[in-house]
């Protein structure tokens, strides 16, 4: 699944939507705030089989259902890591020491309508596990003890066709299902062989949640959520659908957790709730989506188009070329050529970090849903 | 799976270490040898493949051994050219975009089939390449633009890559930006600029308490710790940015820092195409 499906609008239809768009405020075809997301239905703990699991539905009929299932898998030690092992001895392993690798976590992403070898579907997976990947703290969680660690699988299937872009919605509900993982609670000591506890009510969450009652401070780390933002013109528009995408100036899909650093410890003992100004946000990736919108068709301004006057016959080649690749007709659509400003790019990351913004909002809204 | 081919075993090996260095023990973090502003020598030639319409190969100085080569690119574009009938009407060009590091680029054997990961790179290469070609002067044409990776950047001497992977992507695509825009220029595709590709990173490398500091086109055995890189695709004569990738754990609340990192990766991707417009010059000459 790639950014750049076709979209069925003719030239005329993208001039009038990048038009809109363009305006102060925008007008959106489905009359969002610039800022709004799409009204979504969420729930977890769907699937009995998981760990963790969640559904979420948007509006627009688009549907993902994410699984998040874990095995116990031996650690492959090298020849360094063995000698520490001898040397270390026993019962000096500290609370969550070991480190982990990137290849603890597993991610497909299932599409249907697309082989399951396409690059788009590589592309989504890799964004989804990068940001997942770059919070340290979240691998080192996996760790059992030196011999062995958790191995997580996340199968992330989208059930509806790809009506837009899927990025949002896979990446909310993947959120939502490692909200809800729990693993089962370790019973065994040390390095020996993991053994369990078989009671699943006292299984601890993968991301331990600050309970009401309890006052002691519980690191406030979140699974990253990875948002779409695009620009068109000046304006700033985030969720776009699949005709907003097909406009846009440039896209960027942007990674950001809450929460406080593995590195840098709380300095100030601040009881963090849920209001919107305590939260810590943290950048953990970007990239640049390719925005559909340079592989639509150009349209004709009427003075380059022989059915409305322009002298057909001679000299016309060359003549319609220079019109088309010259200045821009106002109410004629052409597809954007090369880059976006650093000026726009940075003011996209700084309206999606925004203290209170949009992330804030998501995060609330998200923190609002049952997890069973 | 390849179905074609015989396959290795499935159980992983360890790949060898050769104890013949000094550095029996823990290796230690040699350092940058070069300046933070300083890219690394870069060699690039167009034309080398005569069978397609552009191409070209790029090579890369490794910090790890003086004098040593790290990163090898070939480049070839073939096209453009007529899309077979089948294909739905396209107004613009298609650009399809493959890279794949060989098997015995990398410390790790890669299998024949492209990997997610080498997937990922090609669309990364995909978006920041669509963003200098005009596409729309070839309506109903393709073009492929194979890259393949002779040899990785990766520091062999050390037993053990301490998560490197996703920073050496960053340096690979890096270098497939730049050799692939060298090579569109060989097959005499209409581009807006060259475009080229830079790293920089966030680099903590005195101990965890240690200010870090922004390096361009880092080498990650170089350093202690990558705190964050970014990479980015530029078009200089216009100053825009095609494509962009960071990727790193930064606070929110220092937007000045993300600000460098982009700057400096601006940097580092100007450094890239004087190179590459060197190298182009000297074609035409």
């Amino acid at each position: 699944m790639s950014s750049t499906n076709h979209v069925l609008l003719s030239p005329a239809e993208l001039a009038y939507l990048h038009a809109s768009l363009s305006l102060t405020p925008p007008i959106r075809p489905d009359g969002r705030a610039p800022t709004q997301f799409r009204p979504l239905v969420a729930e977890t703990g769907i699937l009995p089989g998981t760990n963790g699991s969640a559904r979420i539905c948007f509006a627009d009929g688009t549907e993902a259902i994410v699984g998040v299932k874990a095995e116990v898998e031996r650690t492959v030690v090298g020849p360094e890591g063995e000698g520490v092992i001898v040397e270390g001895g026993e019962g000096e392993v500290e609370e969550g020491g070991g480190e982990g690798e990137a290849g603890w976590v597993e991610m497909t992403v299932e599409i249907p309508g697309v082989r399951d070898d396409d690059s788009g579907t590589a592309f989504l997976a890799a964004m989804l596990s990068e940001g997942l990947l770059a919070d340290e703290g979240f691998v080192r969680r996996l760790w059992i003890n030196r011999r062995f660690h958790w191995k997580l699988y996340l199968d992330i299937i989208l059930i509806s066709p790809p009506l837009s872009y899927p990025l949002p919605l896979l990446s909310l509900t993947t959120h939502l299902a490692l909200l809800s993982t729990r693993l089962p609670r370790l019973k065994s000591e040390g390095d020996e062989d993991p053994f369990f506890d078989d009671d699943w009510a006292a299984a601890p969450y993968l991301f331990p949640r600050p309970n009401g009652k309890s006052t002691t401070f519980v690191s406030q780390t979140r699974p990253p959520i990875t948002l779409l933002v695009m620009a068109v013109g000046n304006n700033i528009i985030f969720d776009p659908s699949k005709e907003e995408l097909a406009v846009a100036d440039v896209a960027l899909a942007v990674s950001v957790t809450a929460g406080s650093s593995s590195s840098q410890a709380p300095s100030k003992h601040v009881p963090m709730d849920t209001s919107t100004e305590g939260r810590n946000l943290r950048l953990l990736s970007i990239r640049t989506i390719d925005p559909p919108s340079r592989l639509t068709p150009p349209g004709v301004a009427n003075a380059a188009n022989s059915a409305y006057g322009a002298n057909a016959g001679q000299k016309t080649t060359h003549e319609a070329q220079a019109t088309a690749e010259g200045e821009a007709v106002e109410g004629v659509w052409r597809a954007p050529r090369g880059g976006a400003k650093r000026m726009v790019l940075g003011a996209l990351v700084q309206k999606v970090l925004e203290r209170g913004g949009v992330v804030d909002e998501v995060l609330d809204a998200l923190e609002g849903v049952d997890l069973g | 799976m390849d179905r074609r081919r015989i396959n290795g075993p499935a159980g992983a090996t360890q790949p060898p270490v050769f104890d013949d260095v000094v550095s029996q023990g823990a290796k230690t973090v040699s350092g940058r040898s070069r300046m933070p502003d300083a890219s690394r020598k870069m060699y690039l030639k167009t034309g080398v493949t005569p069978s397609a319409s552009g191409s070209a190969y790029l090579e890369m100085e490794t910090s790890a051994k003086p004098g040593a080569s790290g990163l090898k690119l070939s480049c070839s574009v073939h096209g453009p050219r007529a899309l077979p009938r089948s294909a739905p009407f396209s107004p613009h060009i298609v650009l399809s975009t493959h890279i794949k590091y060989a098997p015995f680029a990398t410390k790790q054997r890669r299998g024949y089939l492209r990997d997610p990961s080498e997937r990922d790179l090609g669309i990364h290469l995909e978006a920041a390449l669509r963003g200098a070609i005009i596409a729309d002067r070839w309506p109903k044409s393709g073009v492929d633009i194979i890259i393949s990776i002779v040899e990785g950047d990766q520091d062999r001497e050390t037993s053990k890559s301490q998560g490197e992977e996703a920073w050496d992507m960053m340096n690979a695509l890096a270098g497939c930006i730049t050799v692939a825009a060298a090579a569109l220029a060989d097959a005499g595709i209409d581009c807006v600029d060259t475009v080229a590709g830079g790293v920089a990173a966030l680099v903590q490398d005195g101990g965890a308490d240690s200010t870090p500091t922004i390096v361009v086109d880092p080498i990650p055995s170089d350093h202690a710790k990558i705190l964050a890189a970014c990479c980015i695709a530029y078009l200089p004569t216009r100053d825009e940015v095609t494509n962009l990738w960071f990727r790193g754990d930064l606070p929110a609340s220092d937007m000045d820092l993300y600000t460098h990192l982009v700057e400096k990766g601006i940097l580092a991707s100007r450094n890239a195409n004087c190179v590459l417009t060197n190298c182009l010059m000297e074609t035409i000459e």
